[in-house]
């Protein structure tokens, strides 16, 4: 599913370039379930937004569902994005002046179906994640752990290769927090793909597999 | 994503943004309530023009003479050009000045001042020291026997003077035009009930009058009330012959809807006396003769009245000088139009930078969850162009309230839909215009950049 060869990356401090990713390989297969746990600064949410097609690499190789990534044009990389990725953030990321109905379908409008059909094809997502009374609210209406399920489900809705949690837990209390996990196994075990990045080891234990960063290198 | 999908994304900013876009497209409104009012306007100026000439006979050819003491600025009017020219006979008599006839009407009307036998203030003396002259209707026979091309001539004269009588409950002064018998047929006056004037009254001076129907209807009420009626002017008493039907034209610098005709020499016995300016208006047979009878009406006038200039102007020159005039007033306020347009399309791409900088951060989702380059490129552009069309809207709308304050000062105003939608077309092209490079810079925002925007 994710194949990625000696990837690195760094960002200009004035001068100098200041590395974040050095000689990263890194392997995920379908259906896995993958936890990338490190601390702040080590260089996990630049490795997410590679691999989420969000921004490039300096140099190295990636594979995603058999696309060589590092080969191909922003345009196609929008469609990369809307097709095989769904992406979860930590603070929701969600428009605001859109109901819940209109943020969630937000994907599939992307790829060319209209409103109606759109909202037909999200109402099993929207069952699953519970948020059938919800659909006409705004965000700021809903608390944070259905702003998260709201953003689970715009990620879920477009049935994308695999799903990229950055931080998922972060901005949730506990019981939110545990809620969503729970919901990521549930959706690991439909056969979703997840990697997720978080520094906190309790929720990484949640992930099948947990791969640690520390100072732009990876270690199983 | 489809275009009908984006339409609904911009609807939904657009009214959660209400306050904004009314404020954004404020230029918008001006601009185009401005471009509607120029094109009415300038219409409305052009049909003017067209109207009050519309009865003119284009070879007529009018020749009056203004004492010295209005000269100067007679002569600045002649120099430049709208078809009258200063005529000097006196050219003749001149020092430096050659024999013949054709001196008169190159002098002035060609080369535009004295200047070019010697200094300006000789000139300037000469015109001074000519005599106090009228014009008579000898001249008009004149002018009749002796120019060429010439297939009528009248005579006729301009005064106030007091008239009483009918529904009016005191005297008024109106303004009382002294004409041969030939004088309505020649500015193809109508008669809306009775005769015009005849040969015979006024070669016998009687007492008798044709009205403009504006006067009948103000002296009378109606114009079949004030045919066959009795009016005084200056205390005598008038017969109305006839009424004239609206014409709205100005015919030898008489507006026949307001005056109040009376035979020539009826009113030199009666009401002014010997004091008069009289036109004499002459009609070439040919309009492309114009020039050629001009020249030759000055040949003439030069002989009888040396180192005395008239004024000639013809009605095509008359025209084009209104035209020329209105064309004049018609581009300032397009370039008035164009300004407030600039002023409008920058507001806009103002407002859409700020809307850019406020949205980085749903760009960036926007971008994170795959929507395109185009896609957002057309959701900004497409903003911009319904502020814009939302302000031309409103623009057209506000220039049809306008409009009648507008005619209040007098100003004709003719609205067409080509002008609504001249307006409305200008407004939207500003407007994306000017909306283009602030969402093409928001199209071209790094995802990973504007997702981390706060």
């Amino acid at each position: 599913m994710i194949t990625m060869k000696n990837i690195n990356k760094g960002y200009m401090l004035g001068e100098e370039k200041l590395p974040i990713l050095k000689n990263i390989d890194f392997h995920v297969e379908r259906g896995e379930y993958v936890a990338i746990l490190g601390p702040s600064g080590s260089g996990k949410t630049t490795l997410m937004n590679i691999i989420g097609c969000m921004d490039v690499m300096d140099s190295g190789e990636y594979y995603l569902d058999g696309m060589a990534i590092h080969d191909t044009s922003e345009d196609r990389l929008t469609d990369v994005r809307n097709n095989k990725i769904g992406f979860i953030f930590q603070n929701y990321q969600l428009i605001p002046t859109y109901n819940v109905m209109q943020n969630i379908i937000m994907p599939l409008l992307m790829r060319g179906m209209n409103h109606k059909e759109a909202e037909e094809q999200c109402s099993e997502t929207i069952r699953l994640l519970g948020l059938d009374h919800r659909i006409g609210h705004r965000p700021s209406e809903l608390s944070g752990g259905q702003k998260q399920r709201v953003s689970i489900a715009r990620a879920l809705v477009g049935k994308p290769a695999i799903l990229l949690a950055d931080e998922p837990t972060g901005a949730l209390d506990q019981s939110s927090g545990k809620d969503v996990l729970k919901l990521f196994q549930e959706l690991n075990e439909m056969g979703n793909t997840i990697v997720m990045i978080t520094h906190d080891l309790n929720v990484a234990q949640s992930a099948k597999r947990i791969v640690r960063i520390v100072d732009g290198q990876l270690f199983e | 994503m489809r275009l009908s999908e984006i339409l609904r994304l911009v609807y939904l900013n657009l009214i959660q943004n209400k306050f904004k876009v009314i404020l954004t497209s404020i230029g918008i409104v001006v601009g185009s309530a401005t471009i509607m009012m120029v094109i009415a306007i300038g219409t409305g100026g052009r049909e003017e023009v067209a109207e009050q000439f519309k009865n003119l006979n284009a070879g007529a050819i009018d020749i009056t003479y203004e004492n010295a003491a209005s000269f100067s600025g007679m002569f600045v009017a002649g120099d430049s050009g709208g078809g009258s020219s200063s005529v000097t006979a006196a050219f003749n008599e001149m020092p430096s000045g050659g024999g013949g006839y054709g001196g008169g009407r190159g002098m002035g009307g060609d080369f535009g001042g004295f200047s070019f036998f010697g200094s300006g203030q000789s000139g300037a003396d000469d015109r001074i020291n000519q005599e106090d002259v009228t014009l008579t209707t000898d001249d008009m026979e004149d002018l009749q026997v002796f120019v060429p091309g010439v297939s009528d001539v009248t005579i006729s004269y301009s005064a106030n003077a007091s008239v009483e009588g009918g529904t009016m409950e005191a005297a008024s002064y109106y303004t009382i035009a002294g004409v041969q018998s030939n004088y309505a047929e020649m500015s193809n006056l109508e008669l809306a009930i009775g005769d015009f004037l005849t040969d015979e009254e006024n070669e016998s001076k009687e007492k008798v009058c044709v009205l403009g129907m504006t006067a009948a209807k103000a002296i009378f009420g109606s114009a079949y009330d004030a045919y066959d009626s009795v009016l005084y002017i200056d205390d005598r008493p008038y017969v109305v012959t006839g009424v004239l039907s609206e014409m709205g034209t100005v015919a030898s610098g008489i507006s026949p809807d307001t005056a109040i005709f009376i035979p020539y020499e009826t009113g030199i016995k009666y009401i002014t006396g010997d004091s008069i300016s009289p036109t004499i208006t002459v009609i070439a047979e040919d309009v492309n003769l114009v020039d050629q009878v001009i020249a030759n009406v000055e040949t003439v006038l030069a002989d009888s009245y040396p180192n005395t200039e008239f004024t000639v102007s013809d009605a095509g020159s008359k025209m084009e000088a209104a035209s020329a005039s209105n064309e004049t007033l018609t581009l300032l306020l397009i370039a008035m139009a164009i300004i407030v347009f600039i002023v409008g399309g920058i507001g806009i791409m103002n407002v859409l930078f700020v809307s850019v900088k406020e949205h980085t951060n749903e760009i960036g989702i926007l971008k994170a969850i795959g929507c395109s380059r185009r896609d957002i490129l057309l959701e900004f552009l497409l903003e911009a162009s319904c502020i814009s069309l939302i302000g031309a809207v409103i623009g057209v709308l506000l220039a049809l309230g306008i409009t009648p304050l507008v005619e209040l000062f007098s100003v004709r105003v003719s609205l067409s839909v080509i002008g609504a939608v001249l307006s409305l077309l200008f407004g939207v092209i500003t407007g994306s215009v000017f909306g283009f490079y602030p969402a093409y810079k928001a199209s071209r925002l790094i995802p990973v950049v504007a997702l981390n925007q706060e």
